[in-house]
């Protein structure tokens, strides 16, 4: 028999060990190549020419993903020779040489890697051009297209995995070569030492911990820590989370287990023992891999969870810039569309000596504010005195901001009676900051007066046609226009961001999903000495269910108390409140993750018993 | 008085591609109270088989098997798991105890199970370890310890819940011939305070310290040598020609 008929036998025989690594492998080229066929799609390239934002973020996610990908695909292979090492210790024991299981490995590889790039990029074809269809619903665009083959993510994809599958190929023949006889034979079955949890350990780990958490907290704008650190900052606290979250897994968690164990009462109840007893004994092994995992959910839940608020508050923000529809300078025009309100606003520019030095406003009267306050179901202002004005700054922000308290109009100081933090008016045509003065006060200000129109009509969405026939006017603001880019731009970002975050996900989740199958080979042998002296079915699954759990929900939980404050931090800075799409962020994600908990433990279950 | 164990008429098929292979082809017999009964034949002669089948981790394909009058070959999967638990104890060649768990906590095991209270849990851990004396090593972990150690840790954990019946299958096939004699003699004193025992063994040194032989031969019971009042030298010997008969039988 030659090598490639044992290769060949060696395939069809263990093809659901197999299967799981092919599994991954095709995975990652279908994600790689959906990702290249969007970057290199021209609906994509031609936005990505007119928004520098969506380019760099593109190039940024490639080299984030190839890293990953690269990463993924090393670690499924080293998991996948990690659990053939008595079959190579056979081979070598029958006295084949090293140089021949090495090439036979090698081979295999490379056949499997082969078939992976084939039925990934299949898949991917698919794959793409169905995301490229929600990319352009996300971004609320018009472009209609066919199904495509970007021949350049083809080629770009097919380098990247052959580059891939040629250095674990590399890998695998190297290890043979560091691989004793002996080791291979008794590589499951030498005892470890349980580990021993050090309580100095465990409250540096909480420690150190705590001190990211502190300075992640610290407000940018007011902190002398800023100060003094500027960019080394988000890298200080980068680096004692991922420290910290080590220690948490090290030390914590082996100190929670043995006091867990030592007490009896608890621990000799039903399979505790073993469950506590099972984790201990795999953690220093796993401690990397946990922080890893806590880690990666960490980000994937930060930037899935700040991308979806910007693009969940991006309608807000736009109404917010723009409440009417549309405003321009001059006279009124035949509108064609079902318009809601529709006012003519004088509007006068003055400038005011301040503390810092002069500042434009836009002044208007108290009847029009009335107005436009009422078209747009605000509360009725109080009645201004002619001494009183209102200010409206839609940029305050107490951290930044002075607090204006009077102004001068016409050598006349007027009293600020209260400020506004929305405009009633399109900033882009009216300015930002605007004063309402009594209408007398504004009659008498010697400054020119500009007529200007402000029209909401319904759909404002929909009115890109419109928008565009009225761009010709001075001063024009547009919500529509406002609208429709902030949807190129979020939309763009939004997908990226999921897809990253999915990627991520699902990544987190399969190397769980592998390093519990790993063990559940090596510890098949203990599960049937379990079902030997009599222990029932229905504690050995709620055994596996539990330390499965922990495997899973250890670095879960950290990675969303991670992202929970970065997320918090991110908010503060751009003073926005993201607790509802966070929440709804991170259950969508938990739910995909407890799905992969879920087929664990049955596969698992299946394996042992 | 019932039998202790009442084993009729069961049988094991195993079918692969159409063709029919009776590992256990009819076989019946008892054990009493307090009996220590070796069980005897040569590879493959299905001692194994049977082993599995009485010991529950196996189903005979036919035939009943009675524990106290109760029939087992009819219970369900998890009234199984109890069973085997609450009534039967197992002592295996490779000792089988768990790596991640000390001493102590292979022994009281199956009593977690029971929700038996901590306290009564480690008297009788206490107690057992003194019996068998490896009080010692209750907090060492299996890979510290050696063979026969071992074996003693895998008795307690057999008698942990005060079987009915213990179950030995080659418990001395991996052990030097000390620590397989004092097994052996651990065995047997067992016996004496009234612990009924099942042992297979291909090893005619081994069986000479039961009470009772019954020898297997492709799937039937072929012998029964009872030890009686004669010495255990004088059984050995018994049971060493009763081999070698057994052997030119093969050869014609």
């Amino acid at each position: 028999m030659t090598l490639f008929d044992l290769a060949k036998k060696n395939v069809a025989r263990n093809l659901s060990r197999y299967a799981l690594y092919v599994g991954t492998t095709i995975f990652s080229i279908i994600i790689y190549f959906t990702f290249a066929t969007l970057k290199h799609s021209d609906e994509i390239s031609g936005m990505a020419e007119t928004s520098g934002q969506i380019r760099s973020l593109m190039s940024a996610s490639t080299f984030i993903l190839l890293v990953f990908v690269a990463l993924f695909i090393a670690y499924s292979n080293a998991f996948f020779l990690k659990g053939r090492k008595r079959e190579v210790g056979l081979y070598s024991l029958l006295g084949v040489r090293k140089k021949q299981i090495g090439t036979l490995l090698l081979f295999e590889n490379l056949v499997i890697g082969a078939v992976s790039l084939l039925v990934g990029i299949g898949l991917g074809l698919l794959g793409s051009n169905a995301l490229l269809q929600l990319l352009l619903r996300l971004m609320n665009s018009d472009l209609s297209i066919g199904f495509t083959v970007a021949t350049s993510a083809l080629i770009e994809t097919t380098l990247v995995f052959v580059a891939i599958f040629l250095f674990t190929s590399f890998q695998g023949y190297r290890v043979i070569y560091r691989f004793k006889l002996i080791e291979l034979f008794h590589a499951d079955k030498k005892g470890e030492d349980v580990p021993e949890a050090s309580p100095f350990m465990a409250l540096l780990g909480v420690l150190v911990l705590g001190a990211a958490y502190w300075l992640a907290l610290q407000d940018l704008a007011t902190s002398p820590l800023w100060g003094y650190l500027t960019a080394a900052m988000p890298l200080l606290i980068i680096g004692l989370t991922i420290i910290g979250s080590g220690l948490l897994f090290h030390s914590v968690l082996i100190f929670i287990l043995g006091r867990l164990k030592a007490n009896e009462r608890w621990a000799w109840r039903r399979l505790n023992l073993l469950t506590t007893s099972q984790l201990l004994y795999r953690i220093r092994g796993n401690a990397k891999t946990l922080t890893l995992i806590s880690i990666i959910s960490a980000t994937a839940i930060t930037a899935g969870g700040a991308i979806f608020s910007v693009y969940y508050y991006a309608e807000q923000q736009v109404t917010s810039y723009a409440p009417y529809t549309f405003a321009w300078q001059g006279e009124a025009r035949d509108i064609d569309a079902d318009v809601l309100h529709q006012t003519t606003v004088l509007e006068k520019t003055v400038r005011v000596e301040g503390e810092m030095g002069e500042r434009e406003y836009g002044v208007i009267d108290e009847s029009t504010f009335r107005d436009v306050a009422s078209d747009l179901g605000w509360d009725t202002p109080e009645r201004l005195a002619t001494d009183q004005v209102y200010l409206i700054d839609p940029f305050y922000d107490e951290r930044f901001s002075i607090d204006v308290t009077a102004v001068e109009l016409d050598g006349v100081k007027h009293e600020v009676a209260s400020r506004y933090e929305e405009t009633p008016l399109n900033v882009m045509t009216f300015g930002g900051l605007l004063l309402v003065t009594t209408d007398d006060v504004f009659t008498d200000l010697p400054e020119q007066a500009a007529t200007y129109q402000a029209v909401s009509v319904a759909d404002y969405k929909q009115q890109t046609a419109l928008s565009e026939a009225l761009s010709i006017e001075a001063n024009f603001s547009s919500a529509t226009a406002l609208y429709s880019e902030a949807m190129a731009v979020h939309g763009a970002l939004l997908f990226v961001g999921s897809f990253l975050g999915l990627v991520f996900l699902v990544a987190t989740g399969s190397i769980i999903y592998f390093k519990t199958m790993t063990e559940a080979e090596e510890d098949r042998a203990k599960y049937a000495v379990l079902r030997k002296v009599g222990i029932s079915k229905r504690d050995v699954k709620r055994t596996i269910r539990q330390q499965i759990a922990v495997v899973f929900l250890a670095p879960f939980s950290l990675g969303i108390v991670h992202a929970s404050v970065a997320l918090v931090a991110f908010s503060r800075l751009l003073g926005m409140d993201f607790t509802v799409p966070v929440l709804v962020w991170m259950g969508v994600y938990s739910a995909i993750y407890a799905l992969y908990y879920v087929l664990t433990v049955r596969r698992f279950t299946k394996q042992i018993l | 008085m019932n039998p202790l164990l009442q084993v009729d008429a069961i049988q094991k098929t195993y079918t692969t591609g159409g063709h029919a292979f009776h590992a256990l082809d009819g076989v019946s017999f008892t054990i009493d109270h307090g009996e220590f009964v070796g069980i005897m034949g040569p590879s493959g002669a299905g001692k194994s088989t049977l082993l599995n089948v009485l010991a529950t981790i196996d189903t005979p394909t036919n035939g009943d098997i009675l524990v106290d009058g109760e029939n087992i070959a009819k219970l369900e999967e998890e009234a199984l798991s109890d069973f085997r638990r609450d009534h039967l104890g197992f002592i295996f060649q490779d000792y089988n105890l768990l790596d991640s768990l000390t001493v102590r906590e292979n022994i009281l095991l199956p009593l977690a199970v029971t929700k038996t209270p901590v306290d009564e849990t480690r008297s009788r851990v206490d107690a057992l370890a003194n019996r068998f004396g490896i009080t010692a090593i209750l907090d060492q972990y299996p890979y510290q310890i050696s063979g026969g150690q071992k074996q003693r840790t895998a008795v307690c954990r057999a008698l942990i819940s005060n079987p009915k019946l213990i179950f030995a299958d080659e418990p001395t096939g991996a052990l030097d011939s000390k620590s397989a004699t004092d097994l052996l003699q651990t065995l047997a004193g067992l016996n004496e305070a009234e612990t009924t025992i099942m042992m297979v063994t291909h090893d005619a040194y081994a069986a000479s310290f039961c009470r009772r032989v019954l020898y297997i031969q492709d799937g039937r019971l072929s012998k029964e040598l009872i030890r009686g009042t004669t010495s255990r030298d004088a059984f050995y010997q018994t049971i060493l020609d009763e081999l070698k008969g057994g052997a030119s039988d093969d050869a014609v």
